[in-house]
């Protein structure tokens, strides 16, 4: 949850400056989404907790070294998305939750759940309503340039181009 | 799949010598979102949220090391 609206970009500034405020409130603003989404690849807490621990203390480590134009939100899925293999791969390296992957994880390969990351993303409820209230709004105006000048036809305005063009 | 197939396939994604299918099959997976849409109370997600956050200030000591500026009200009345 954010704490504030201090924009990204200063906020990274801030961090490369050792400010503990600043790296608390991207923290506010990434952690949830990102355990939620571990959580819910790995199907336990307990791990997702431990992989978004681990992403936000090596950026703390690495805030000194950041590029510039650096992309948080690129970077922190990024590292999830790592962790969250090598986490699997660990698991079933040690033999542990093999239980857990067979049922949990490994249907979520399956084709049929695959081909749903491949469709366009759904427009949220509040989007299609602002898109068809501003479709509804475009249909009861015309534009300017078809609308008649009060007072003003097309035969007068050839007219006066005419007589332009004759004085030219 | 079986837990073996899984296990060379995140072996090999994860040392780069994965087939052009394997690492697009992994990906896709990472990518699959819908299915993990729950609706979450907000003290929940603040408690899992502040949890995480005592685990990395913990690890990390930042509190220790940089520890916050005091503001300027609070040196103020201290005076008196």
């Amino acid at each position: 949850m954010s704490r504030n609206f201090t924009p990204e970009e200063t906020l990274i500034d801030q961090l490369f400056l050792d400010d503990t405020d600043a790296f608390e409130e991207l923290y506010h603003r990434y952690s949830y989404p990102l355990y939620a989404y571990c959580a819910g690849k790995l199907d336990s807490p307990a791990d997702a907790k431990q992989i978004v621990r681990d992403v936000f203390i090596a950026l703390w480590e690495k805030r000194h070294s950041l590029p510039v134009g650096f992309s948080l939100s690129l970077y922190l899925y990024k590292e999830v998305r790592k962790a969250l293999v090598n986490c699997i791969n660990e698991k079933l390296e040690t033999e542990k939750d093999l239980t857990r992957i067979q049922t949990r994880i490994i249907p979520g390969f399956a084709m049929i759940n695959l081909q749903k990351a491949r469709q366009p993303v759904r427009k949220s409820y509040s989007e299609m309503r602002y898109l068809q209230l501003l479709a509804k709004n475009n249909q009861s105006k015309t534009p300017w340039w078809n609308q008649a000048p009060a007072g003003i036809t097309v035969k007068d305005i050839k007219q006066v181009l005419q007589k332009a063009f004759n004085l030219l | 799949m079986t837990t073996k197939t899984l296990h060379r396939k995140t072996n090999r994604y994860l040392s780069g010598a994965a087939m052009p299918a394997e690492a697009r099959q992994i990906e896709t997976w990472l990518s699959c979102t819908e299915q993990h849409k729950s609706v979450v109370p907000e003290t929940e997600k603040e408690k899992i949220e502040q949890e995480i956050l005592e685990e990395v200030r913990a690890f990390t000591a930042y509190p220790l090391f940089f520890p916050k500026a005091e503001p300027w009200w609070k040196k103020f009345t201290a005076i008196f």
